[in-house]
C-alpha cells in the first residue's frame, strides 16, 4: 500500500459543474486503492514506510465503504499486519519498524474489519492479550491520559487509540477508564471544543478523539453539545468545505474529522450537508481515483479514505454505512462483544 | 500526514529514462541506509557513525520515527557512559555535565534546519522535547535552564514566522511549564505569557490561537494572584474594553468566539467556571444588558454581519435566564433576529432552526 500521492489530482470534475453532475467515481478509486502496492519504484513509496500500516487501514477501509472489501487480498492483508508485529505486543508501521499507539490501532481495525481477530493469537509475539497489554502500559496511571510509545509523548490522540483498539478486543478493564474520560473533560475549552493535552487549542482532529473516546465510554454526558456542536458548524465554509480551526483553509479530511463529533451528539443537521458533500465530490480526481485534500492538489490514499467515510457519514447513496467513532463499517462495529454489554 | 497542499506535478508516465533510472538509484542507496541502521542496532553497535548515518537518514526523512528511536538509543547509551565513568572516578561530574552539555547542543543545532524546513513534522518536535528534558535529568538546574531558555526564544521565532502553528503554540506552552517548574527553580511566567499574547493579538487580531491562550491564562493568573472579587472584575472589565476594542472588525470569528467566552461570565450555566464567578445577579445583568448595547451600535455599520445577531440573541437568552424568563418584545426581536440568521447564514440554518425550536418551546 502506498502513501504515495498522486498520479492525479483531485477537480478533474469540470468545476462549474451542476452539483446534480457531481458523482462518486466508484471504479476509479476501487482501481487507485488497488494499484497504490505496485509502486515500488517510486522514492516516495519508500520515504512513506513509516505510514504503510496506516495506509492498509485507510485504503482498506476505503474499500470496503465503497462496496469492495475483496479489492486488497484478505491473505496477504492479514500476513502484513502480523509481520509488522513487535516482541513488545505493539505493531510498527511496517515490519522492522518500532511499535506505537498509531500503527498498534491501525493492526487491531484492520484485523476486525476482515473478520480475523482470532488470527491474532497465531502471532508468534502473542495474542490479543499481549496487544492489550503494550496499550495498557502505554496509560500514565497519574494524569490518566496515553503515550504514543516508550519515549512518553502524550496526546488525547493516543488515549483515542487506546480506548477504540481495547474496546475492539473487549478489554477496557485493562485501563483505568474513569481517569482517563476526567482526563478528555480537562481538555475541554471555552468553546466547547477539545485540545491535545489540557490547555491546548482546539482543533477538528481533537474533537474527533475526544469526542470519540467519550462516546466510547459510553460518557457523552460530559460534552457540552450545544457549544461544541455550534463550533463545529462554524468550520464549514462559503464553499461548502470544512476547516479544522477558525480562519484555516478548507481540507477533505475534515469531512470526517469534523463531521463525526456533529453526528455523535445528533447535529449532522447543523451544517449544510449537500454542500459538503458537493465539495468533496469536487476533490476526486475522476479519471484516475482518488481525492485531494482541495481541488487542484494531489490525491492520497489517506484523503481518499476520509472524503469516502465522510459521504458515507452523509449517507451518500450505494455506500456501506460507516460508524462514527471507529470510522469503520458499521456493521463490523455493530458485532462487537463490547457493545453487546 | 499524506499530502496536504502538494499541487499537481509530473506523473510517472511522464518521467524520462533517466528521471527513472536516477529515480531507482535514490531508492537503493535510501534502502541500503535503512538497512545499515537496522543492523547497527541488532549488533548493538552504538557507534558515531550509526549516528551520521541516522543524520543522513533523518534528512531525506524526518517523519521516520524509528529512525529518531534509533538516535535516542545512542544519546541514552552516552549518557550512561558518561555517568559510569563518574561512577569509577574516571571523568569529573563538571566534566561529565559539559559533555552531555555539549551532546545535547550539538543534537539540537541539528534539529534547527529540519524544524524550519518542517515545522509541522511531530517527531522533531518531540525529539527536542527529549533532548531538552535529557538536559533537566544530568545538568544542574541553572545549566537546564539556559537550554530551555533559549527553547523559549526559538519557539517565539517561529510563532512570528507562522502565528498560527499549532505545534509552535503547544510547544511554547510545554516549555513555559518547564521554565516555570521547581525542578527549574522556576516561577510563574503566566503575566509574561499575557503579555505576549496581548503582543501577538496587535499583530494580528484575528489569532484565535492567542485569544484561546490568553483566556486560559487568565485563569491561571487569577488564581496564582488569589485574585479577590473586586480584582476579577477588573481583569473582566480590562477583556471586555480590549474585544470591544478589537471588534471594530465585526466579521472576525476569533473576535466573537472570545467575546463569547466572555458572556460566560454572565450565563448562570456557565459563570462558576469564568474568570469572575463572584458577580451579582444585578451587577450580571448590567454587564449583559451593557453589551447588547454595544452590539446593536454595531449593526449600524455591520447589518451584514451574522455574527452581530448570533451576539444579540445570546445577550437577550442569558437576559432571560438571569431575569425568568423573555418579554414579549425581547421575544419577538429574538424571533426577527433568527430570522436575519437564516438569511445571512444559511449553512447553519438547521441550526437556527433548532434554536427557534427551543425558544418556542420554553415560551409556551
Amino acid at each position: 500500500m502506498s502513501l504515495v500521492s498522486g498520479p492525479g489530482r483531485g477537480g478533474t470534475h469540470n468545476q462549474d459543474a451542476l452539483p446534480d453532475q457531481l458523482k462518486l467515481a466508484v471504479d476509479q478509486h476501487v482501481r487507485y486503492i488497488r494499484n497504490l502496492d505496485t509502486r515500488k519504484d517510486e522514492l516516495q513509496y519508500w520515504l512513506t514506510e513509516h505510514l504503510r500500516l496506516n495506509g492498509v487501514y485507510w485504503g482498506l477501509t476505503a474499500l470496503h465503504l465503497l462496496g469492495h472489501p475483496e479489492g486488497l487480498p484478505r491473505d496477504a492483508t492479514i500476513k502484513f499486519v502480523l509481520d509488522c508485529h513487535n516482541i513488545d505486543g505493539g505493531f510498527g508501521a511496517a515490519p522492522g519498524h518500532d511499535s506505537h499507539m498509531l500503527y498498534t490501532v491501525s493492526a487491531v481495525q484492520i484485523l476486525a474489519t476482515v473478520d480475523a481477530l482470532p488470527e491474532l493469537e497465531s502471532s508468534k509475539y502473542g495474542g490479543k492479550a499481549k496487544v492489550a497489554d503494550f496499550i495498557a502500559n502505554l496509560q500514565d496511571r497519574e494524569s490518566g491520559t496515553f503515550a504514543g510509545d516508550e519515549w512518553g509523548e502524550q496526546d488525547t490522540r493516543f488515549l483515542y487509540c487506546a480506548f477504540n483498539a481495547l474496546s475492539i478486543l473487549n478489554m477496557m478493564d485493562r485501563i483505568d477508564v474513569d481517569k482517563a474520560v476526567a482526563y478528555v473533560k480537562a481538555c475541554e475549552n471555552f468553546d466547547g471544543s477539545y485540545g491535545r493535552i489540557p490547555g491546548a487549542e482546539s482543533h477538528s482532529g481533537q474533537v474527533f478523539t475526544c469526542v470519540g473516546a467519550l462516546a466510547i465510554a459510553r460518557r457523552l454526558d460530559l460534552v457540552s453539545q450545544d457549544r461544541l456542536a455550534a463550533w463545529l458548524s462554524e468550520r464549514q465554509l462559503p464553499n461548502g468545505g470544512l476547516n479544522g480551526r477558525p480562519e484555516k483553509l478548507e481540507d477533505v479530511c475534515y469531512s470526517w474529522w469534523v463531521l463525526t463529533g456533529l453526528s455523535i451528539i445528533g447535529k449532522l443537521h447543523w451544517i449544510d450537508k449537500s454542500k459538503l458533500s458537493n465539495f468533496i465530490l469536487r476533490c476526486q480526481d475522476t479519471e484516475h481515483g482518488g481525492m485531494s485534500d482541495r481541488p487542484g492538489n494531489m490525491v492520497d490514499v489517506f484523503h481518499t479514505c476520509f472524503g469516502v467515510a465522510g459521504l458515507s457519514l452523509l449517507g451518500y447513496p450505494g455506500l456501506r454505512k460507516v460508524n462514527p467513532m471507529y470510522c469503520m463499517p458499521d456493521d463490523v462495529v455493530q458485532k462487537l462483544p463490547y457493545w453487546h454489554k | 500526514m499524506a499530502s496536504h497542499g502538494v499541487p499537481r506535478s509530473a506523473t510517472r508516465e511522464q518521467r524520462s529514462v533517466e528521471a527513472r533510472q536516477k529515480e531507482l538509484r535514490e531508492i537503493e542507496q535510501y534502502q541500503s541506509l535503512v538497512t545499515e541502521i537496522r543492523q547497527g542496532v541488532e549488533k548493538k553497535d552504538l557507534s558515531p557513525e550509526l549516528l551520521d548515518k541516522t543524520s543522513a537518514l533523518l534528512k531525506k526523512n524526518p517523519e521516520y520515527y524509528t529512525i529518531w528511536n534509533v538516535r535516542r538509543l545512542i544519546f541514552a547509551n552516552e549518557f550512561d557512559n558518561l555517568v559510569n565513568q563518574v561512577q569509577n572516578q574516571h571523568l569529573e561530574e563538571d566534566k561529565k555535565q559539559s559533555q552531555v552539555l555539549d551532546i545535547i547542543n550539538h543534537d539540537l543545532y541539528f534539529l534547527f534546519p529540519l524544524l524550519l524546513e518542517y515545522p509541522k513534522c511531530y517527531w522533531i518536535w518531540n525529539h527536542r522535547l527529549w533532548l531538552l528534558n535529557q538536559g533537566s535529568f544530568y545538568l544542574t538546574p541553572g545549566g537546564a535552564r539556559a537550554l530551555w531558555d533559549d527553547e523559549l526564544t526559538l519557539v517565539s521565532k517561529m510563532l512570528t514566522r507562522d502565528s498560527r502553528n499549532f505545534h509552535g503554540w503547544g510547544y511554547r506552552r510545554t516549555v513555559i511549564e518547564k521554565l516555570e517548574s521547581d525542578e527549574l527553580n522556576g516561577q510563574s511566567l503566566s503575566r509574561a505569557e499575557y503579555n505576549y499574547t496581548t503582543k501577538m493579538i496587535g499583530q494580528n487580531l484575528s489569532n484565535f490561537s492567542a485569544w484561546h491562550t490568553r483566556s486560559r491564562l487568565i485563569l491561571k493568573i487569577l488564581n496564582e494572584e488569589n485574585a479577590d472579587a473586586v480584582e476579577r472584575k477588573q481583569m473582566l472589565d480590562e477583556e471586555l474594553k480590549l474585544i470591544h476594542k478589537a471588534l471594530f472588525d465585526p466579521y472576525d470569528q476569533s473576535l466573537w468566539f472570545y467575546h463569547q467566552n466572555l458572556m460566560s461570565n454572565f450565563d448562570p450555566d456557565t459563570c462558576q467556571k469564568a474568570m469572575a464567578p463572584g458577580l451579582s445577579q444585578a451587577e450580571k445583568v448590567a454587564y449583559v444588558q451593557e453589551e447588547r448595547e454595544f452590539v446593536e451600535d454595531l449593526i449600524e455599520d455591520a447589518a451584514d454581519s451574522k455574527w452581530v445577531y448570533q451576539a444579540l440573541m445570546d445577550c437577550v437568552l442569558i437576559e432571560g435566564k438571569l431575569t425568568g424568563g423573555l418579554s414579549a418584545e425581547m421575544n419577538k426581536n429574538v424571533q426577527t433576529w433568527l430570522e436575519k440568521l437564516k438569511e445571512l447564514d444559511p449553512l447553519r440554518s438547521g441550526r437556527w432552526a433548532d434554536v427557534q425550536h427551543t425558544i418556542l418551546r420554553r415560551t409556551v
